[in-house]
């Protein structure tokens, strides 16, 4: 046996060596498995990191404010539905190819047809064509406001590259590449995939010939590993061999890692947490049933439960059903709380009787959290008298359940993100009668007024406009209380001292969209 | 020779007919999954139309029995479908994902045999013994407790409060080693890089002898057992009478005898290794077939779980046929029982 | 009868048997009244009190939510004892009667039912059940079956085996010379010299079912919460390791408890009632 650890302690000697001996900065970073590489199917937080380093977008979204910025396209115009690009000529993709208007036209004709991950948000775009190398105009079927932030879910796939490497199928386009994509990079982004494993690990590495300059302090190689598990994850931070965590790690973990002196890195702004009151199923078929839960919730006990430090927590106080920051929200300070009067004042009114009906508050086995959020409901509800159970429902499951009205637990607990950081892709998906049935539409909500102020928000031509539709849309939301708003998603990573991520740190530079503080190029590894 | 191989031919032809009936089997099951597969792969905001165009083209709308149809025709072509959770073909999934898990296992094998059978030799030569009750006890703990609380303790122990093993992965981030067989011991050995091997040994450890704990307190019992037994037959005791050295006598004359029905329990051990992979590997973030197989379960990926489960009975009916060789190679008696049955 | 208890009260490592088993089972039973927060065992939150380690009066800490974690492990084990008795009573009869009739029958019954038990032990026992439990709602009542569909199988060939040498001897000649019915000697003959090896395989797998069940509830398949459950806890709490090392280690402990003791039983009946597989 002492020879064993005699032997363990040499190698590990000689690891520590070899670690030193390599001047390479290097990020170590997590999330959950699988890592999707093909940008056409990106829609989960490790697919968007990959994309917005491997993959490059015509736009930007502004870093600390709203807007965006150009990126792969230089400028832009508009009028009416049809947009005009004007392409930078200085991009290289990563395999030398140059990047014309060809491989713009090109990415936007493969998402459409390959129809999965995000291309919804491409529906509406009727045609698009390339008027010169570096001109590409794309018009839509019908006005839709927030087009240009659709864009940062565009990434530019190298046309060249994908046709020499096209894999089986039917037709001209044969797998649109998507064999070769899903196991190589294809873009013009700052970091090169060098070994892509969807369960296990991606390595990046700096693309030298980037077309923006990059901080040397920037990480040379990026490694992105999956699905490691929470207890790995505290212990390899704790030994200095992690250097980024995951959001996802239980808030308890989240505080040890932190009391032990690393650092808090967040990302907000971008979507909420809610619980979804069922509005087809008796009593919350009655909006005094729903508004009497809305105001029994104990909004500030809640948002103790994800605390990770003194003042930070895993959100952020709600105003209402918008989250903070986006058009229509209320201001920051107008925060919700607890009222029992009210409540039980909305509970008198509503046409059921609390003695006649238990509520299901369920909640999603795969986010063990939630499960601290139904015993605190089922708490705050037993004191203005209404019962209710918890019901454990794998996501699977649920969001099968979920496209009848009748199979859709009372309360389902879910966060919702805007994919593009606008509230179209925030609201839209949840409350428009045509988009009920779906894991988040939970409410089943089919209010003419709602649905007619959504589309307002989508068609107003000028931001007063869409401000004003949200507006009135938050009012509305909130007095038929389709939801409780239980608090604006605050996402929070864990880094380790040395790490220095400005997009995650200074609100100045946070580019509201989910993910995006990922750009490794911003990153600085001492 | 030659009876062997009519053996051989004789279980493989019976292992095919297994296997088709786990297909069915296993097909019927991932079939009756309640739930839209194409819905939950595409998510929420896809629309109507997506969801019915990849539910076509996944033969979800047509009935079990063509699905069926359509999934032998794949399978003749050595296609197992698309998975919904990897976006890639299975087949490709299972080539990534098998050797680490059959790293593990075979790891795992071999600690068992190793350290199992000793103990149980050990034990046998002092039945009744302090040491005989030592052994018993340690090997009814290890089959007592499921793999994956083995796996918490041993992580626990030798990772978190004694840092001597790593706690997650098959090997140290700075070997970069070709992935030629995807077995990292047999790959880091083309590459010539030992340090790498050993790296790789040392992150196969812990995982591996978690695995393999209930497998060596089985192949200690019943080593044991059976060794005590031959122990007791006439020619030992005359062997014993002539004076021949105890070890002697029980390496030569004991242990060959009961190897035989040891054998054909490590078969069964390894199956059920196969099986309880997939708990330490959730552990250990070990990134095999058997977290995969978890994780499309719990999405209800129809193909990505007929071809899990294919695979690993697949690999199970082949180990099983293995130690039938190898007892026919041992004692020719079995092979003519059984022909006689 | 007297003559096996009095062999296993002769035995330091049986006797041990039985007083866990004895611990286990009486304080499972008699739960509501030996542990300090029987409530705990439901949707209970208590945040002032949330992942204690082990302190008077929670011996074993509490869990993320503040429940009493011993409390919550003795819960654990009337469940984990109904299940495997459930599981036992379902699967044994019918394992049993497949054995024997392929066994005693032969031909094409024994093709057919022999093929089909190799079917379903071919694939592994723990993979079998995850499909199954995939398949349906994770509720205890499903989880029984998922267990059960993969141990009948056991029964049947250990079954079939006895029966391929029990067909051959004297008293089943006999009765066929005499001319009893199938049935007869089948049930009636047959069957009752199977009963000490399956006594002592139930008495073995009471304790693999139940490592079963917590291997299913670990993987998330299993019997949900609030109920109670060693596997689920066991997996919860894997997320806090180091830190909140108890909401781990003491469930673990409490399977290999269990499982522990029925181990121990069992090995004794095996010495007693003299047969090795």
């Amino acid at each position: 046996m002492l020879k064993l650890t005699r032997l363990v302690a040499v190698v590990a000697a000689l690891a520590a060596l070899s670690t030193a001996a390599l001047a390479e900065r290097v990020l170590r970073v997590d999330e959950v498995a699988v890592g999707e590489l093909d940008p056409a199917k990106a829609s989960d937080y490790a697919d968007s990191m990959l994309m917005f380093n491997v993959y490059d977008t015509l736009v930007l979204p502004r870093q600390g404010g709203p807007g965006h910025v150009p990126h792969l396209a230089e400028s832009w115009e508009q009028s009416g539905n049809d947009y005009t690009f004007k392409l930078r000529s200085d991009v290289k993709f990563q395999s030398g190819n140059s990047m014309t208007a060809e491989d713009v036209v090109f990415s936007m004709e493969r998402m459409q047809t390959i129809g999965q991950g995000l291309s919804f948000l491409f529906v509406d775009v009727e045609s698009i064509e390339a008027l010169d190398a570096h001109t590409v105009r794309i018009s839509l079927s019908r006005p839709y406001a927030p087009f240009l932030s659709s864009l940062v879910r565009l990434p530019i796939v190298d046309k060249a590259l994908v046709m020499a490497n096209l894999g089986e199928g039917e037709g001209e386009m044969k797998d649109w590449g998507q064999a070769y994509l899903s196991a190589n990079g294809g873009g013009s982004g700052a970091y090169m995939v060098e070994s892509h494993n969807p369960q296990d690990e991606t390595v990046m590495v700096k693309n030298p010939g980037y077309f923006l300059p990059i901080s040397d302090m920037a990480p040379d190689r990026v490694r992105l590993r999956y699905g490691l598990e929470a207890a790995t994850v505290r212990t390899l931070v704790a030994q200095g061999e992690h250097d980024i965590t995951s959001q996802w790690l239980p808030p308890e973990v989240k505080r040890a890692l932190v009391s032990d002196g690393n650092q808090i890195l967040t990302e907000g702004g971008t979507g909420s947490f809610y619980f979804k009151l069922n509005s087809q199923k008796a009593p919350f078929d009655d909006v005094h049933c729903r508004l009497a839960v809305a105001n029994a919730y104990d909004y500030t006990s809640g948002l103790k439960l994800v605390e990770i430090a003194e003042g930070v927590a895993e959100g952020t106080p709600s105003t209402g059903a918008i989250s903070v920051g986006m058009f229509g929200a209320n201001p920051a300070d107008q925060t919700l709380s607890r009222d029992l009067d009210g409540a039980k004042a909305h509970l008198a009114q509503c046409m059921h009787d609390p003695a006649d009906f238990s509520i299901e508050i369920s909640w999603i086995a795969e986010v063990p959290v939630e499960e601290r959020f139904a015993l605190l409901l089922q708490a705050n509800l037993a004191e203005i008298g209404i019962k209710s159970s918890i019901t454990k429902i794998p996501w699977a499951v649920f969001s099968s359940n979920v496209e009848s009205a009748e199979n859709t637990p009372h309360v389902s607990q879910l966060f919702v993100t805007a994919v593009t950081g606008d509230p179209d892709t925030l609201l839209w998906g949840q409350y428009h009668s045509t988009a009920a049935g779906t894991w988040q539409s939970a409410e089943h909500l089919n209010d003419s007024e709602v649905d007619s102020l959504l589309e307002a928000g989508r068609t107003a031509t000028t931001d007063e406009g869409r401000e004003e539709a949200y507006a009135a849309l938050n009012q509305r939301l909130q007095a038929i209380a389709a939801s409780v708003y239980v608090f604006d998603r605050q996402t929070v990573f864990v880094g380790r001292p040395g790490i220095n991520v400005p997009a995650l740190s200074d609100p100045e530079m946070a580019f509201g969209l989910d993910s995006m503080g990922f750009a490794f190029r911003l990153i600085e590894v001492e | 020779m030659k009876a062997v191989l009519g053996l051989l031919a004789g279980r493989l032809a019976i292992s095919t007919l297994v296997l088709a009936g786990v297909s069915v089997l296993i097909f019927g099951i991932a079939r009756v999954i309640p739930g839209n597969p194409a819905r939950i792969a595409l998510g929420p905001n896809a629309t109507k139309e997506q969801v019915a165009k990849l539910a076509a083209e996944l033969h979800l709308d047509e009935p079990i029995w063509i699905q069926y149809g359509h999934f032998v025709r794949d399978l003749s072509r050595g296609e197992l479908g698309i998975s919904l959770y990897t976006n890639r073909p299975v087949t490709t999934d299972i080539a990534q994902f098998l050797p680490a898990t059959l790293e593990l296992v075979l790891i795992a094998g071999i600690l068992m045999i190793g350290i199992g059978l000793p103990l149980g030799m050990v034990a046998a030569k002092y039945r009744g013994g302090f040491v005989d009750n030592l052994v018993r006890i340690v090997s009814l703990l290890g089959v007592s407790a499921p793999s994956f609380v083995w796996a918490v303790i041993l992580m626990l122990l030798f990772a978190f409060y004694l840092p001597l093993f790593p706690i997650a992965g098959r090997i140290d981030t700075e070997f970069a080693i070709e992935h030629v067989t995807g077995f990292l011991l047999v790959d880091s050995l083309i590459a010539g890089e030992f340090r790498a091997f050993g790296n790789a040994m040392w992150h196969l450890f812990l995982p591996a002898f978690a695995l393999s704990l209930s497998g060596i307190g089985q192949a200690a019992r019943l080593t044991r057992a059976n060794m005590v037994e031959t122990y007791e037959k006439p020619y030992i005791e005359m062997a014993r009478s002539y004076g021949f050295p105890a070890w002697r006598i029980a390496r030569r004359y004991a242990f060959k005898p009961s190897l035989i029905p040891s054998l054909t329990i490590i078969g069964l051990d390894f199956a059920a290794m196969l099986g309880n992979a997939f708990l330490v590997e959730a552990i250990f973030a070990w990134p095999g077939l058997s977290r995969y197989g978890v994780a499309v379960i719990l999405r209800k990926d129809l193909n990505a779980i007929v071809g899990t489960v294919l695979i690993i009975s697949a690999a199970f009916l082949i180990a099983n046929l293995i130690v039938d060789l190898l007892i026919a190679l041992l004692n020719p008696r079995i092979r003519y029982a059984r022909s006689a049955r | 009868m007297t003559r096996t208890v009095r062999i296993i009260l002769s035995s330091p490592l049986s006797i041990t048997g039985v007083l866990l088993i004895g611990f286990v089972v009486l304080s499972a039973v008699f739960a509501d009244l030996v542990t300090p927060f029987p409530e705990h065992s439901g949707t209970v939150v208590d945040f002032a009190k949330l992942n204690q380690p082990p302190q008077w009066p929670n011996i074993m800490g509490t869990d993320l939510v503040g429940r009493d974690l011993f409390s919550r492990i003795i819960f654990a084990y009337r469940i984990s004892l109904v299940l495997g008795v459930v599981v036992l009573v379902l699967a044994v009869p019918t394992g049993v009667t497949i054995g024997l009739v392929a066994g005693y029958l032969g031909g094409w019954p024994r093709f057919v039912l022999m093929r089909t038990t190799d079917v379903f032990l071919s694939i592994p026992p723990l993979v079998l059940a995850m499909s199954i439990m995939g398949v349906l709602e994770p509720t205890l009542m499903n989880g029984m079956i998922a267990v059960t569909v993969m141990w009948w199988p056991w029964y049947s060939r250990l079954v079939y085996n006895i029966v391929l040498a029990e067909r051959e001897e004297g008293y089943v000649l006999a009765a066929e010379i005499i001319g009893a019915s199938r049935l007869h000697i089948m049930f009636r003959e047959i069957l009752p010299n199977c009963f000490p090896a399956i006594i002592t395989k139930m008495t073995l797998d009471l304790g693999f079912v139940i490592l079963i069940a917590s291997s299913l509830s670990f993987l998330g398949l299993g019997v949900q919460p609030p109920t109670p459950d060693l596997g689920s806890m066991v997996a919860e709490g894997a997320k806090y390791l180091p830190d909140s090392w108890w909401l781990t280690v003491f469930p673990g402990l409490a399977i290999l408890i269990a499982v522990f003791g029925f181990n121990l039983l069992g090995d004794a009946l095996r010495d007693i009632l003299g047969n090795e597989q």
